[in-house]
């Protein structure tokens, strides 16, 4: 079976010279995925493509077999949700109406809000915890709530797809765990496949069971943890000399540089 | 959240909103009926009413309200209910409470328009100067788009560009007057400092038929304008086709404008300050448009009675009053922003 979400020789880039370079990748249904790379490898860009933000000058990007931007981007909406890495909440909005407003591709002009809309907001405030700090305005809340209210509004639009570039950035690290724990249970209850554009290569080897490791516009490796981040692979398309040590909880490999600080074994020529 | 039901048909709104919404139409209603009957010349609320529908009800009466009255409060009410409309449009877009029409050079594009058309057609038809001004809005809004346009748009480059074209386009404007007929530029100026007195049912016409059309398209797009200010990324992945509504809402809030202006020449202040004064009442996290329609028109039509019923020797236009009050509501707003308060 082919996954619901792959491009095909996809040249993406913002009309000067090409920022992601003819890459085909496969993102596997039900799973989570971590994007890395280095800055400017194009990582975001591919996730931008991936959710029709983008169109690329050649190739496609595949939705369920078609092109996606041959389908109308209501319809998108309801199979791709993206977070964006840092969208903007109207001042003075509540974590339950901006949760609603993830229900807007499935509403339509003057058709009010339905029983269908009602239940995804909740559950989406559920699963996120949210649910006792539903009427608080989003300005208050802590950076780690913050995101886990934009995840809830990704969540209550209800899509088999969810992309999010960058969504541990600016967290401190007890936040970021919590976001990425709350990405796996959504991935492990609700079997959500979810693509996730990640700086953290320990996150990324934890959290993700496919990573596509993007360098200068392509994809230099795609596989499982294990498989693509390995100290040959890394140290190449990072461009940084790295060790490669074993998680001793979850067994997943963590990268760290191979010289002591300020640089002075790090040269190895 | 209330659900407000036609059939199958229904718009959900806050309690609030609706609540506030209720309470403007009241306001509304009740300031329509001073119109009417309070003046020079004191009519019952009942004869004022009937005369406004045109039941005869004696000879002074009937002209008094049914030519002079209700058509100045009704032109008045839908003029301020487009600039509301006009102005909420424009803040949500660019997310800057600071973008009106009459702030950023749109109104000014509009007056240069019509009083360009006076001079050059020596227009006296309404519907000609409604065009000059709708023309040079246009005209005006896309010279401001191209000079503030760079990967898209700016909303701080897009507020100074709209700025430097209210000058040029006053300039232009005073250029043509002083080109004018004496009699012709007398009439300009006249209206050129924004005025309800004089209009008539004609005026009404335009100004329903304006409003007829664009506030179904604006409310249209409703739903669009709450999620782009949100960002373009996120609107776009909520399923929002966010270039032709964002034309669309663009360009109905210039129309807005430009119509507005060829009605009553350009009125200062009501579009920047209704849309803000709506959020406030209503709490609404983002654009409330309904609101906004019926604050401009409560404020418009407030401000035209305190206008006409100030002594004789304080007497001001309604544009030059609507800029007494809606200057100091300004300065708040820049002294806010430089505190760095929420705006």
């Amino acid at each position: 079976m082919t996954p619901t979400l792959k491009t095909s020789e996809a040249v993406i880039g913002y009309g000067g010279p090409p920022i992601v370079r003819g890459v085909d990748v496969e993102i596997p249904d039900g799973q989570i995925t971590a994007i890395i790379g280095p800055n400017g490898c194009g990582k975001s860009t591919l996730l931008r493509a991936l959710a029709r933000l983008l169109t690329p000058t050649e190739g496609t990007v595949l939705l369920d077999g078609t092109d996606i931007h041959r389908i109308p981007t209501r319809e998108v909406a309801r199979r791709v949700g993206l977070l964006p890495q840092s969208p903007i909440a109207p001042a003075g909005i509540t974590v339950r109406e901006l949760v609603a407003r993830g229900r807007t591709p499935h509403q339509k002009v003057l058709r009010p809000w339905s029983p269908e809309d009602e239940t995804a907001v909740m559950s989406a405030l559920h699963s996120t915890q949210l649910t006792d700090i539903a009427d608080e305005s989003v300005d208050q809340l802590s950076g780690g709530q913050r995101q886990r209210a934009w995840i809830a509004m990704a969540l209550a639009q209800d899509t088999p797809v969810m992309l999010l570039d960058e969504p541990t950035t600016y967290l401190d690290i007890a936040h970021q765990y919590e976001v990425l724990d709350l990405l796996h249970r959504l991935h492990h209850r609700q079997a959500r496949t979810i693509v996730m554009v990640v700086h953290d290569l320990h996150q990324a080897a934890r959290y993700a069971h496919h990573v596509i490791a993007m360098s200068e516009g392509e994809v230099a490796a795609s596989g499982a943890p294990s498989e693509v981040l390995t100290e040959q692979l890394v140290s190449s398309v990072f461009g940084l000399d790295v060790r490669v040590l074993t998680d001793p909880v979850t067994g997943t490999p963590v990268v760290i540089p191979a010289h002591s600080p300020g640089g002075h074994d790090a040269d190895p020529t | 959240m209330r659900i407000l039901r036609l059939g199958p048909l229904g718009i959900t709104t806050h309690r609030r909103t609706f609540a506030v919404g209720l309470v403007m139409l009241a306001a509304l209603a009740g300031l329509f009926i001073v119109a009417l009957t309070v003046g020079k010349s004191d009519i019952t609320i009942l004869d004022g009413l009937r005369a406004a529908v045109g039941i005869p009800v004696g000879a002074p009466t009937d002209f008094i309200v049914g030519q002079v009255r209700a058509p100045r409060a009704l032109t008045a009410i839908l003029v301020g209910a487009m600039l509301g409309l006009s102005g909420a449009i424009l803040q949500s877009l660019t997310r800057n409470p600071l973008a009106s029409p009459d702030f950023i050079g749109i109104s000014a594009g509009a007056g240069t328009g019509a009083v360009l058309t006076l001079w050059l057609i020596g227009a006296s038809s309404l519907w000609v100067v409604a065009g000059g001004a709708i023309v040079g809005a246009l005209i005006a809004s896309a010279l401001i788009l191209l000079l503030s346009w760079r990967h898209g748009i700016v909303p701080l480059r897009l507020i100074l560009a709209g700025i430097g074209m209210g000058f040029v386009a006053q300039a232009a404007t005073q250029y043509f007057l002083t080109r004018m007929d004496v009699h012709d530029a007398g009439n300009a100026l006249g209206w050129l400092v924004g005025s309800t007195t004089g209009r008539t049912w004609t005026h009404v016409t335009v100004a329903a038929i304006a409003l007829a059309v664009l506030a179904p398209l604006v409310l249209w797009n409703a739903r669009a304008l709450r999620t782009m200010e949100m960002g373009d990324d996120t609107a776009r992945s909520l399923g929002i086709s966010v270039g032709p509504a964002r034309a669309t809402l663009a360009v109905s809030s210039v129309l807005l404008a430009a119509s507005a202006v060829a009605l009553t020449g350009p009125i200062a202040f009501i579009a920047l300050v209704a849309p803000a004064l709506a959020l406030r009442l209503t709490r609404n996290a983002g654009v409330t448009l309904i609101p906004s329609a019926l604050m401009g028109a409560v404020l418009l039509l407030a401000a035209d009675q305190l206008a006409q019923q100030m002594p004789d020797t304080l007497q001001l236009p309604v544009g030059t009053f609507t800029a007494v009050v809606g200057a100091p509501y300004l300065l708040w707003l820049v002294w806010r922003a430089s505190r760095g308060g929420p705006s």
